[in-house]
């Protein structure tokens, strides 16, 4: 088959979020598959500069098309539209200022769509939000397949957004949350659709260099958040959650914060921020760690969470995420809270009851072993583009519209 | 995790009691109803899909209006005055319009919150009067 992947920014540097999900769905694809990857220059997510070169590159098995982003985007220009827009009543060319706004605006990315993409046999689309989707998934829509990577955020809810979603062909899903709640926004009947979830590669049975942590100042037992240390993360109120928990429990138990850091955090001896971490870092801290605390409020899938249970690490997470709680259940493979009383109580009881803990993060384990290894994950992609309807023999004419017997 | 949970009310009970809460929270059972009907507001609703504000005359009369909007009435020298707003008066107090805007913000959540309690409580009131009416004989049918 001829494969697109298209994505708002594409490389080695990105290893988590939509964009290391396509990428690892893309380098396993291209095992069988002619596979071309259609992105931007751009590598920050916030300003969305230019920073790879443009044009046509090999990145191992895969094709890059980089087109260049004509319009950094403006914070400020970007605030203000989403006020606008989440406050509900927005006409309609505001909701799609929104996404303009939101960019990355790469005008040539869509021609390209418009002139070549009737040449792939599919045309995947990860991430709704972004403007090469949204803009670009009508002018394919009858070979697309459309990876939303929706949260349930005011984005999702938009008049706009409801509209886009019956215009894909085909949906990959990452958690059956998000296939509930895109049913649910769609204003029509959406094509068939397959919950696919992420892949994992089994953890490192040496479980990294602990030394390393003992000279990052990081002591046991402590509390581990894995990710982007950012508002939008939940980051504000677990520092606020745990540093009265702290006060309150009269504990020396840290908070380990590893990612890039988005927000000021306070100087506090028990809250240690690691900023962006080395594979062998994150292996020691995954192998160490106590608990693996997820507060995000929005979430199509918890890369972070499954990480920790790929360790054996049980999971305190925030229930009022439909996903996070989801997944937790599912894999029984933690506790989840929903206001401070339950995060001080329960995260004390994952301390203080160890073998539970062990046997809660065990399961999480298994549920890992059961349904996020690549193998698994690529065997669902593989089952879903062949149940719909797209043949080798299809390139270049264009794939019909697939049965809807592969939900 | 239901044992954890059970506990966990029990000791918010406890505390609300000692800190001079209702008194009506003596009373566990009456208390874990009333913690329901705020979880339903909390883990269910939809606090974007609220009665209320589709009934109001016009809700946008009664919306925060969170985005600085700029406009001039003087048709010849409006467009200036604006220009002057944009690029040099608002860059210098961005500081304070953010902080009013994040302020705002939390307003509209907390209004949104206080809307969507409401509305829970109209339903449960609702819902128990018409079981209530269902178990009353209609008075029609009543001897004299």
């Amino acid at each position: 088959m001829k494969l697109a992947c298209v994505i708002h920014r594409f490389g080695t540097d990105f290893a988590g979020g939509s964009e290391g999900h396509c990428r690892g769905i893309a380098l396993r694809l291209a095992e069988r598959h002619d596979v071309t990857i259609v992105t931007t220059c751009a590598k920050d997510h916030i300003s969305w500069q230019n920073e790879y070169p443009e044009g046509e590159s090999m990145a191992g098995p895969l094709t890059v098309i980089r087109f260049p982003v004509v319009r950094m985007r403006s914070m400020h220009r970007f605030a203000d539209i989403s006020d606008v827009v989440f406050q509900g009543g927005a006409a309609d060319d505001e909701e799609e200022q929104w996404f303009r706004e939101n960019g990355p605006e790469a005008p040539a990315l869509l021609d390209f769509l418009r002139e070549r993409g009737g040449r792939f046999d599919r045309v995947l689309f990860w991430s709704f939000r972004y403007y090469q989707t949204f803009f670009g998934l009508p002018l394919v829509a009858d070979r697309s397949v459309l990876v939303p990577t929706a949260e349930a955020d005011p984005v999702v809810r938009m008049r706009a957004s409801r509209r886009f979603f019956p215009r894909a062909a085909a949906f990959l899903f990452l958690t059956p949350e998000e296939q509930e709640l895109v049913t649910e926004q769609s204003d029509g009947p959406l094509g068939p659709s397959a919950i696919i979830g992420s892949g994992l590669e089994p953890a490192a049975p040496a479980g990294g260099a602990p030394d390393r942590l003992v000279a990052l100042g990081v002591r046991t037992p402590f509390v581990l958040y894995l990710g982007r240390i950012d508002p939008n993360k939940g980051c504000e109120t677990l520092v606020r959650h745990f540093l009265r928990y702290s006060g309150d429990a009269q504990r020396d138990v840290q908070l380990v914060m590893a990612g890039p850091v988005n927000m000021p955090l306070p100087e506090h001896p028990l809250v240690k921020a690691l900023g962006f971490v080395d594979e062998g870092i994150r292996e020691a801290l995954l192998s160490t760690a106590s608990v693996l605390v997820v507060p995000s409020l929005f979430e199509s899938l918890s890369l972070a969470l499954l990480e920790g249970w790929n360790y054996g690490v049980p999971a305190l997470v925030n229930a009022r995420c439909a996903v996070l709680k989801g997944q937790s259940v599912r894999a029984n493979g933690g506790l989840y809270y929903s206001n401070y009383d339950e995060f001080a109580r329960e995260l004390s009881f994952l301390l203080d009851h160890d073998a539970l803990a062990r046997e809660l993060g065990r399961q999480g384990r298994a549920y890992v072993d059961r349904e996020y290894r690549w193998p698994h994950v690529m065997d669902k992609v593989e089952r879903f583009l062949e149940a719909t309807g797209v043949s080798a023999t299809a390139a270049g004419s264009g794939a019909s519209r697939g049965s809807r017997a592969a939900r | 995790m239901r044992e954890l949970g059970g506990e966990i009310s029990s000791e918010r009970r406890a505390r609300m009691v000692a800190r001079g809460g209702a008194p009506e929270y003596r009373d566990p059972e009456l208390y874990a109803r009333v913690e329901a009907i705020f979880r339903r507001v909390l883990d269910s609703r939809d606090h974007d899909a609220l009665l209320v504000p589709e009934l109001l005359d016009d809700a946008d009369e009664y919306a925060l209006q969170l985005r600085l909007r700029y406009a001039s009435h003087r048709k010849v020298i409006g467009p200036f005055l604006l220009f002057v707003k944009r690029t040099v008066l608002l860059p210098l107090n961005r500081w304070l319009y953010e902080y009013s805007l994040e302020n705002f913000r939390r307003q509209q959540r907390v209004n949104r919150l206080l809307f969507a309690c409401i509305e829970e409580l109209a339903i449960e009131n609702a819902a128990l009067r018409r079981d209530l009416e269902g178990r009353t004989p209609d008075r029609a049918n009543r001897p004299a």
